[in-house]
């Protein structure tokens, strides 16, 4: 074979290789998009306050759309006009004494139709013996829907971050929860944390993360909706409505999805940053998903300065009550471990009712911290006001200590293990989300309950307005991170664990 | 799932072959210019305002997006140059270097200035014989409030119109972990590399939006090599990285080929400026009619 034909092979090769490229999106989609459009073509998209230039924009839109359709008719006529072309070119070459056709390039190879066939069969070949490449999930974008594609059922909840509302979509009549972003008093444009949540929820696709449908849009520039699965409970509700506590094997089977989901985040790069039991939804299959990503943020490595006003006061870790500035997915991890504490007993485990008293509440189950269970604390600001025992002996064995046994009494050893582990003082003694799931605690029996053997609930959600939660809420972004005073951490009655209460502990005024 | 870290939506072939622009009547070859002008002063503003290259880059393929498909922005009906600016304080605003609205429009009012721009689509005529006058690169109090409603208000039609997807996957680091694969640690060929993947954002061929990060990096490294003279490995390297030799061969060809547009652009444009509002690209539309019913 001459060089010149191994290079007209590559060329047409090229030319090949673009539009295998194109097609297999095209046909799919098309109907897709038109479907799209005209579902879209009633509504104002930009949603300009002056309805004249208002109108003046959908009479061009629907020029446009007009424009689209003859353009998109004439590309199908041409299509099908080279598709016949082509038909017929092939019977030419079929045709024993093709010599009325232009020579193709398989012709050219060779001159009888038993070695064309077996050139064929080497080129297959060829083909064949490619290598399997790996192809990238195909995304595309397009603009956001409008809302009216949906019907308003019922009013869930009002959380921190949004209202949330049960909604059916009218094409297809799935119901959905439609949750509304607090836009309002944004000097900077469109709030970041709202971006933030979408973003990660769209990039967070995990089966225990819930699922981002879509973002729709109202009349208003700022109506933004986003539209994800509905689930009938959030674990907040359903434990304060369960006149017992689950079962253990039922805590592994919940503990165990969260921690997996957010293992999913943290190997994605994305800290949730507000997690807590009306933050986890489960659905009436045992399937629980996490949700409200309104605080979450992807942390990079090495960390950057990040705020230290997040995660609703009693979830939030102390290292992020003593003012780190610097910290990374271990506030996550305590946050599980408050949600395994409360998972056991029905109520939350650290109900502060400050900053000051939750570090004091911490304290007392945790004991103080020292120089051994957390090296470096001292150097945290908010820890310069802190006096404690100067002669505080180690409390009791292991780094970091187990949390008083008194305290959840029907706990196993393991178990115990994991929630003080995972309500270790030091961000470093915590287990990552990866560990914890592999902790002998989910393996020792009773075993997790299967999911499908998990107990239903009437739902909250479904019918009725939901309560409103008693919890506090997440804080605010743009407030000032407060300069806390925590001189009053050890003034009230001492934790019971501390034995020599009153002689170790100082406290300093001013 | 991982992969979604290191993929990006593509444009559709509806997407690429109908742009809102062109059933406005813009022709295809004014709108091509008018973006990669767009381009560019995103580019220029992003290192003005000290946004690290990452930030940049993401804002120009946001950009790019924006003006795709029937239902992207009409160079028409949306300036240029505040798409450019929402694009690029949007991006900044999710990254770890948020800017403020004051500084970018600063930036922007300096670089779309006539007589200061050092863009060449902007500035017209040679250096001025006097200082030019503060009042023409210098954003008023009056003006900024006018033009941070502009801004805030095109940062939602773009959201709106990318259906608040603003994830964007970049070939860079991508392509620096392919060259350490390969063995090749030569500073000249990283850099080079990096070169043909900053220029490629400007593309008439829109590569940022056909083509995955993977293919974009493995065509620059290719093409770096080549004129560095750096020799890789003896085999289908880029298969290993998930690219075929025909796309492999189409990016090549489209990244050569940017200085060569790049060039024709500016004897093109010669010494006039590119339009950057609606007003002039209705104006640049309406000369060109007359040239055609002149001639």
């Amino acid at each position: 074979m001459s060089v010149g034909t191994g290079t007209k092979t590559v060329r047409t090769r090229i030319g090949e290789g673009t539009r295998h490229l194109l097609i297999p999106r095209h046909s799919p989609i098309l109907p897709l998009t038109s479907d799209l459009h005209a579902k879209m073509s009633s509504k104002s998209r930009w949603a300009d306050e002056d309805p004249e230039t208002e109108a003046i924009i959908a009479q061009q839109k629907r020029e446009k759309e007009q424009k689209r359709r003859a353009k998109a008719e004439k590309q199908r006529q041409l299509e099908e006009a080279k598709a016949q072309q082509a038909r017929q070119d092939a019977n030419n070459t079929q045709a024993p004494n093709g010599d009325s056709g232009p020579p193709t390039k398989r012709r050219r190879l060779s001159n009888d139709a038993t070695s064309s066939d077996a050139a064929v069969a080497k080129i297959d070949a060829e083909e064949k013996a490619q290598p399997s490449l790996l192809r990238f999930p195909m995304g595309e974008w397009g603009p956001c829907r409008h809302v009216d594609n949906f019907e308003r059922l019922n009013h869930i909840e009002e959380g921190s971050y949004g209202w949330v509302s049960r909604a059916k979509d009218i094409s297809t009549g799935e119901v959905v929860a439609l949750k509304k972003l607090k836009l309002e008093n944004s000097p900077d444009g469109f709030p970041v944390t709202g971006l933030r949540e979408i973003q990660t929820l769209m990039e967070a696709r995990h089966q225990n993360v819930v699922y981002l449908r879509e973002v729709v849009m109202g009349n208003k520039m700022d109506d933004v909706y986003l539209v994800m699965d509905f689930h009938e409970h959030d674990l907040k509700a359903l434990l304060d409505e369960m006149r017992e506590p689950f079962l253990p094997s039922e805590i592994k089977t919940v503990l165990l999805q969260v921690v997996g989901g957010l293992e999913f985040l943290h190997s994605q790069w994305i800290m949730h940053r507000d997690l807590k039991t009306s933050n986890l939804l489960m659905n009436n299959r045992g399937e629980l998903k996490i949700a409200d990503f309104g605080m979450a943020r992807y942390y990079g490595d090495p960390p950057p300065k990040l705020t230290q006003l997040v995660v609703t006061l009693w979830y939030r870790s102390p290292e992020l009550l003593l003012g780190a500035d610097k910290y990374g997915t271990e506030i996550d991890m305590w946050s599980i471990g408050c949600i395994f504490g409360e998972l056991l007993t029905k109520e939350p485990l650290l109900q502060g009712k400050n900053e000051v008293d939750q570090v004091s509440k911490i304290f007392a189950l945790t004991g103080p911290p020292n120089s051994q269970t957390w090296p470096g604390f001292r150097s945290l600001p908010n820890a310069k006001s802190l006096r404690l025992p100067s002669s505080s002996a180690p409390t009791s064995a292991g780094n970091p200590p187990l949390l008083p046994r008194s305290q959840f009494p029907y706990l196993t050893n393991a178990g115990l293990g994991l929630l003080s582990e995972l309500l270790a003082l030091n961000p470093a003694s915590r287990p990552t989300a990866r560990q914890c799931l592999e902790h002998p605690y989910f393996r020792e029996d009773p075993r997790p309950k299967p999911r499908e053997m998990f107990p239903t609930f009437p739902s909250k959600a479904g019918m009725e307005k939901r309560r409103r939660h008693h919890t506090p809420e997440a804080p605010k972004r743009g407030q000032e991170a407060p300069e806390l005073d925590f001189a009053g951490v050890f003034g009230g009655a001492p934790g019971g664990d501390a034995g020599e209460a009153g002689a170790g502990f100082t406290l300093r005024l001013g | 799932m991982a992969l979604k870290h290191l993929s990006n939506a593509l444009a559709t072939p509806d997407q690429l072959s109908n742009s809102s622009s062109s059933l406005d009547g813009v022709p295809s070859d004014l709108e091509t210019s008018i973006r990669c002008a767009g381009a560019q002063l995103t580019q220029s503003a992003g290192v003005l305002l000290h946004l690290s290259q990452d930030i940049i880059a993401q804002a120009i393929v946001i950009f790019t997006r924006f003006w795709l498909g029937a239902d992207g922005g009409s160079l028409r009906i949306y300036p240029v140059k505040d798409v450019s600016a929402a694009a690029l304080y949007l991006t900044a605003k999710l990254s770890f270097q948020p800017t403020s609205p004051r500084s970018v429009l600063n930036v922007y009012t300096f670089l779309l200035s006539k007589d200061t721009s050092p863009l060449w689509f902007v500035r017209q005529g040679g250096s001025p014989q006097t200082p030019p006058s503060p009042e023409t690169y210098i954003l008023s109090e009056g003006g900024y409030q006018a033009a941070r409603q502009v801004l805030l208000k095109i940062e939602s039609v773009i959201l709106r119109t990318l259906g608040f997807d603003t994830h964007v996957a970049l070939p860079h680091t991508i392509a620096l972990t392919y060259l350490q694969t390969l063995g090749s640690s030569k500073p000249a060929l990283a850099q080079r590399v990096l070169q043909h993947l900053n220029a490629a954002l400007l593309s008439p061929q829109l590569l940022y939006v056909t083509h995955q990060p993977n293919a974009l990096a493995v065509a620059a490294i290719y093409l770096a090599s080549r004129e560095e003279g750096v020799k890789l490995v003896d085999s289908d390297w880029w298969e290993v990285f998930d690219v075929d030799r025909e796309e492999l061969g189409f990016l090549v060809v489209g990244m050569k080929s940017m200085e060569g547009f790049m060039r024709a652009e500016l004897s093109l444009w010669n010494d006039r400026s590119i339009p950057m509002v609606p007003d002039q690209v209705d104006a640049e539309m309406e000369r060109r009619r007359m040239m055609e019913d002149g001639e």
